[in-house]
């Protein structure tokens, strides 16, 4: 946790975004929606997320044939607890120019629930808001999911969803 | 949610909330010198929301660092919101499928 020191939080939204959410689940279960496709879909904007999730490996977002997401390398991968993922964003023109920058997924138990947590850091000074924009949703959305199972109509659910059939 | 609406409901709170999404990432001594207000007073304030949620904080070396968490206020936007955004978003992609074939 403390690595988070070494990087600089400078002016606009800064170097480093940070989205946090309570999840009545076990880590377990919050960990299979961050690494299962078919759930990660059902929260990510129809988008599904493959991976060996082993440490070095890459991961690919994309809904094939309609659009590319991000792509980049697990950094770390600690299940139930810890993901850390490089990501260079792939959606647009504007995005790609962005580079490489870091996600690290956090779980907690707290009591019979889990804080999970968000760090997108190692952005660039002024970064296009677009990186880090649609992780409310996304958090949103899993949680629904994985406390409700029901079928989501939350925003973040339902951009590709319709594209990816 | 009711913590939420509670936090939300003071305007220095807002505000305080509006000052971190200028800026995120601020200590108590940069937000202490945006508000007319004590330490003590803007303390108890960023207590109440991070109580809510609606903010998380970091340290770096000494200081700790306020970053505003809006997943909340996402999450009320998807109880009463949802709904709507669900046309607009399937209309969207039906959209983005036209321009495609055009190209």
């Amino acid at each position: 946790m403390e690595q988070e020191q070494l990087y600089t939080v400078v002016g606009g939204r800064g170097t480093m975004t940070v989205f946090e959410i309570y999840i009545k689940a076990t880590p377990e279960r919050i960990w299979e929606a961050i690494t299962d496709p078919e759930m990660r879909k059902k929260y990510s904007f129809g988008v599904g997320t493959e991976s060996e999730w082993t440490e070095g490996s890459e991961y690919r977002s994309a809904v094939p044939g309609v659009v590319e997401i991000a792509s980049g390398e697990n950094v770390e991968v600690d299940p139930p607890r810890r993901l850390v993922q490089t990501f260079q964003a792939l959606w647009s023109e504007d995005v790609q120019k962005e580079g490489v920058s870091r996600v690290t997924w956090q779980i907690e138990p707290v009591g019979t629930s889990c804080r999970l947590q968000v760090t997108h850091d190692q952005l660039g000074e002024g970064a296009n808001n677009e990186l880090w924009g649609g992780w409310p949703m996304i958090l949103s959305g899993l949680k629904t999911l994985l406390e409700t199972g029901e079928q989501l109509d939350t925003p973040g659910s339902l951009m590709y969803a319709k594209a990816g059939g | 949610m009711d913590e939420v609406f509670k936090a939300l409901a003071d305007p220095t709170r807002r505000e305080l909330l509006d000052e971190l999404f200028r800026e995120d990432g601020q200590s108590l001594g940069a937000l202490e010198a945006r508000l007319p207000m004590s330490r003590f007073g803007v303390m108890k304030h960023l207590k109440v929301l991070e109580a809510a949620g609606l903010l998380t904080t970091r340290k770096r070396g000494r200081e700790k660092l306020h970053f505003l968490n809006p997943v909340p206020i996402q999450q009320i936007h998807d109880r009463w919101v949802a709904k709507y955004a669900a046309p607009w978003a399937s209309a969207l992609g039906a959209l983005k499928d036209e321009l495609e074939e055009e190209q």
